[in-house]
């Protein structure tokens, strides 16, 4: 920590004398875009108290992206990762931690925490904009690394657009050819529909996307395609009733069909499994605002969203029987916002009411329904003390049924130290509330050896039910902490602010630290008569992130621009860092014999890059021609204990450090047609270990039509 | 696939051993078989098979349920029909090490599992207490994390936990200090991604090291 907060020191110092006066060009005036997501209220970019990005509608197409995972993997500092979905890693937070959001409302279906940003479609919206940082003094649960809100476009101009791509790779021979056996292709058909009425505006839009998705075979490194089917209709209604009211309707559908096909392996006797996994996910969000004056707004929002993912599987050895995996989840949120302007404060308050349920074969029976609901209540001041101090102050309160209330509040300021030096800093507390999977789960993996993993509120009644039957053979220690699980809770610091190097450069800065207390992990509480273990959920581990994330943007001359961004970051499990430091933990040499373990061998938690970084360089002309380079690298990052010490250390079990190269470009033939073609991981780099999903390079065709 | 990539490179690595060292030696050890070697007090032993998978059932992996013998004190294996002799010091099946003495052998064994390095080891704590052997529970402690190996269900692997050391109370009443360094064959655990079938079959092959204090005292 120390470390950082000095290099941020030096940071301030070496750019207050590069710093010059001059505030007249495009990177300036981005600061006037207006936001939502960090603050709940309609905001000058330039304005807002702690770090936020934006993905705009232009840096999606240019990137050729489809799927929310193919754009946020562009993005510094955050990192994708692999098990149950392709989940985000935000500040060095597991997926579980960042709350994903549509148009402000949250998007449910997580498997094990992480919800998979493929499912998610974007070929049709306006923007993303990604606030870093606790912010569940807004948002609540899931907001403690920060959060993701996708916003689609529910106005703009009157329009008819058909869009189309087709793209294919040969991983296996190297370079992209369409012909051959091995070929990988993907396509995707593109709708969108904008008519206005006197003042409404309807948006319908629509997308289809096939790939032969590229998967593994469980427990083997024998890649299989996985053809999987994706539709996304959207549909909005935004209607002016008059000056004073507006309301919108919103209403999305995504479905994806995954065939699978492969041979398990099931403690050496394979079997080929076969079936199909769908997931159905449907919002429903209407939102009404209504303006009492000008200082005086407010807002009601109603939503519901619905999600079924199911997967049957039958087993070539064993026709007459098949395996059933469904999951659930029904949320409905209503929800006021008012908006209060008192001279130079603004005081923003609501409250909401939600319920969430859940139903899953992983349970103790997919028909019993559990539930929770949730009643909060938030405020937030944002006092305006100068031209040049904001100081915003947040507290949210939720309060569960089924266990325990979560306070979260957040301090935040922005202060112009000059007219090219912006500072930021924000302290605020995050939380997650237990999801049903750590309360009920109730799942034995008969094809690993019989282990099984209950959720904690089950987890006693059913040890000591088959401790009764004599199935027990011996209670471990973590048994005895088994109790109603508590939120999580983190402690979040980010320091940062913008420096226009010239008018030309601008270097946005951050360094952050997240104290995560009562961290949920998986811990053995039994053993059965077999041998096979059993495991439960406990608030056991205690954890911090911290790093620094710097962002440059340069316009090098009026049709290049160049992008870059990087992410320093370090992450430990307080308990592992006390026992190397008290002399406990040993490691194994590369002989297998062992010594103790140093403290400059522990990596901290898995699956994380200490360096992450990507530059991106554009060049756009006048005559609608673009063409853009974007390198993605990302460092080691180890994923087993090998040695046997509990932890991870450098001599563990890790993912190489790699680069990946896309390139694509765009022209627009004329004020209807648009063609762009690009490739993506131009040097073909795959590791079919470590990143599974990662196919070969790829080629792609895409072609845009606009009726206006 | 993998495997024979393995093989290919395991080849590979004996050819390119097998020239190096012709001039100097002529024994090549495969690092797949079972070996003694010995260097000044320390012995380390590879491959040992204790009772290795033959196949895998309705009840999950098998093997034939006999014990390896072995003697401390001579460096090798000792037969099986030696079971009721105090001719061996430890036996081998699956996690379980038995010493030679209570319910397993007519031995004077004992032993315990002490947390630090071989090296720091240079002496027998005289505060120590060494168990006997009384199945099912066994001086060397099984179990995950309780004794010297770590199991992760989820992945399926076993691991010697580093800093554990088996004190040795030897069927005679001489003592020994032994380090498990590894239960895969070639003294190296399979990657987590790697097949069932290889984490099955090439488990149950301890390498360990170990060195025996012949004058009886329980300095090493």
């Amino acid at each position: 920590m120390k470390s950082i907060s000095q290099t941020i020191l030096l940071l301030f110092l070496s750019m207050s004398l590069f710093a010059q006066q001059d505030t007249t060009s495009a990177l300036f005036s981005s600061m006037e875009e207006v936001v939502i997501t960090a603050t709940k209220t309609e905001t000058k970019l330039g304005n807002v108290t702690m770090p936020i990005s934006i993905i705009s509608k232009k840096n999606i197409d240019q990137a050729g992206s489809l799927r929310l995972k193919d754009i946020l993997q562009e993005q510094a500092g955050l990192s994708i990762t692999n098990g149950f979905g392709a989940g985000i890693q935000m500040q060095g937070l597991n997926p579980d931690y960042t709350l994903i959001l549509l148009n402000g409302a949250p998007l449910v279906g997580r498997t094990a925490g992480v919800l998979d940003l493929k499912r998610i479609g974007i070929t049709n919206i306006k923007k993303i904009e990604i606030v870093k940082g606790p912010s569940s003094s807004l948002y609540g649960s899931e907001a403690m690394a920060g959060v993701i809100n996708i916003i689609t476009e529910n106005n703009g101009d009157k329009k008819i657009q058909f869009g189309a791509r087709y793209g294919f790779g040969n991983p296996n021979l190297g370079w992209a050819s369409p012909i051959g056996k091995s070929v990988f292709k993907n396509s995707d058909l593109n709708f969108l529909f904008i008519t206005k009425y006197k003042k409404a505006a309807l948006n319908f839009s629509s997308n289809a996307f096939y790939v032969d998705a590229i998967s593994f075979r469980p427990y083997s490194s024998e890649r299989i395609t996985q053809p999987i089917w994706q539709f996304t209709n959207q549909l909005s209604i935004s209607t002016p009733i008059n000056n004073k009211n507006n309301f919108t309707f919103l209403v999305r559908n995504g479905y994806d069909q995954i065939k699978q096909n492969f041979a398990i392996n099931n403690n050496g006797a394979v079997s080929t499994s076969f079936g199909k996994e769908t997931n159905n996910d449907l919002n429903i969000n209407s939102i009404y605002k209504h303006s009492f004056n000008e200082n005086i707004k407010s807002s009601l929002n109603v939503y519901a969203t619905f999600y079924k993912g199911y997967q049957k599987l039958n087993f070539s050895n064993k026709p007459d029987s098949s395996y059933i995996d469904e999951f659930r989840q029904h949320l409905y949120r209503a929800e006021n916002q008012n908006d209060v302007r008192l001279k130079n404060m603004l005081f923003t308050f609501g409250a909401g009411y939600v319920i969430d349920q859940a139903h899953s074969t992983r349970y103790d029976n997919v028909e019993s329904r559990k539930q929770n609901q949730i009643l909060y209540a938030f405020a937030q001041h944002e006092w305006t003390l100068s031209k040049k101090l904001i100081l915003t102050t947040g507290v949210r309160y939720d309060h569960n049924k089924i266990f325990a209330a979560a306070f979260s509040p957040k301090f935040s300021f922005r202060y112009i130290a000059n007219k090219t030096i912006t500072i930021k800093g924000s302290i605020g507390r995050g939380f997650k509330a237990p999801d049903f999977r750590q309360l009920y789960l109730n799942f034995t993996n008969n094809a690993a050896g019989g282990y099984s993993v209950l959720g904690s509120i089950d987890a006693i009644k059913i040890i000591q039910q088959m401790q009764s039957l004599g199935q027990i053979s011996e209670i471990k220690y973590d048994y005895n902490k088994l109790s109603t699980l508590k939120p999580e809770f983190s402690t979040g610091i980010n320091l940062g602010g913008t420096v226009f190097l010239n008018k030309n450069i601008q270097l946005d800065f951050n360094g952050f630290r997240n104290d995560i207390e009562g961290l949920i992990d998986v811990r053995q509480v039994a053993t059965k008569l077999n041998g096979a273990q059993i495991f439960s959920y406990i608030n056991i581990k205690n954890a911090y992130t911290q790093g620094l994330e710097l962002d440059l943007k340069w316009k090098a001359t009026k049709q290049i621009s160049i992008s870059t961004g990087y992410q320093l970051l370090e992450t430990a499990d307080k308990d592992e860092l006390a026992n190397i430091k008290a002399g406990k933990v040993y490691i194994r040499n590369a002989d297998g014999t062992s010594r103790l373990l140093l403290l400059k061998e522990y990596v901290g938690l898995a699956n994380r890059s200490n360096h992450m970084g990507n530059v991106k360089i554009t060049y756009e002309n006048k005559y609608g021609l673009f063409i853009n380079t974007r390198l993605i690298y990302k460092s080691q990052w180890y994923v087993g204990d090998r040695d046997g010490n509990g932890l991870l250390n450098k001599n563990d079990e890790s993912g190489d450090g790699y680069f990946l190269i896309n390139v694509a470009a765009g022209k627009d033939l004329n004020t209807k047609l648009k063609l762009n073609i690009g490739m993506d991981n131009v040097t073909n780099y795959q590791d079919v270990n470590y990143l599974p999903n990662l196919s070969g390079r790829m080629i792609y065709l895409s072609i845009n039509y606009t009726l206006k | 696939m993998k495997k024979s990539t393995i093989g290919i490179l395991a080849m590979a690595a004996l050819i390119f051993n097998a020239c190096k060292n012709d001039e100097v030696n002529n024994v090549v050890v495969n690092p797949n078989d079972f070996n003694v070697a010995v260097s000044g007090k320390i012995v380390t032993v590879k491959n040992l098979a204790a009772d290795t998978i033959l196949g895998v059932g309705a009840m999950g992996p098998y093997g034939a349920g006999k014990y390896t013998f072995f003697s401390l004190g001579t460096n090798s294996k000792i037969a099986s029909t030696d079971s009721a002799t105090s001719n061996w010091d430890l036996a081998f099946a699956g996690t379980t090490i038995r010493i030679n003495a209570g319910t397993s052998g007519p031995g004077n064994g004992g032993a315990f599992v002490y947390t630090g390095t071989f090296d720091a080891l240079t002496t027998v704590p005289i505060d120590s207490t060494f168990k006997i052997d009384q199945a099912p529970t066994y001086a060397i402690t099984k179990g995950s994390g309780k004794g010297w190996y770590n199991y992760d269900g989820p992945t399926n692997l076993l691991t010697a936990i580093p800093g554990r050391v088996l004190v040795i109370r030897t069927a005679s009443g001489k003592y020994a200090k032994v380090e498990i360094l590894n239960y895969y064959r070639g003294n190296t655990t399979p990657l987590s991604t790697a097949s069932d079938s290889i984490k099955i079959y090439d488990s149950r092959y301890y390498s360990f090291r170990y060195t025996y204090q012949t004058d009886g005292t329980t300095t090493f």
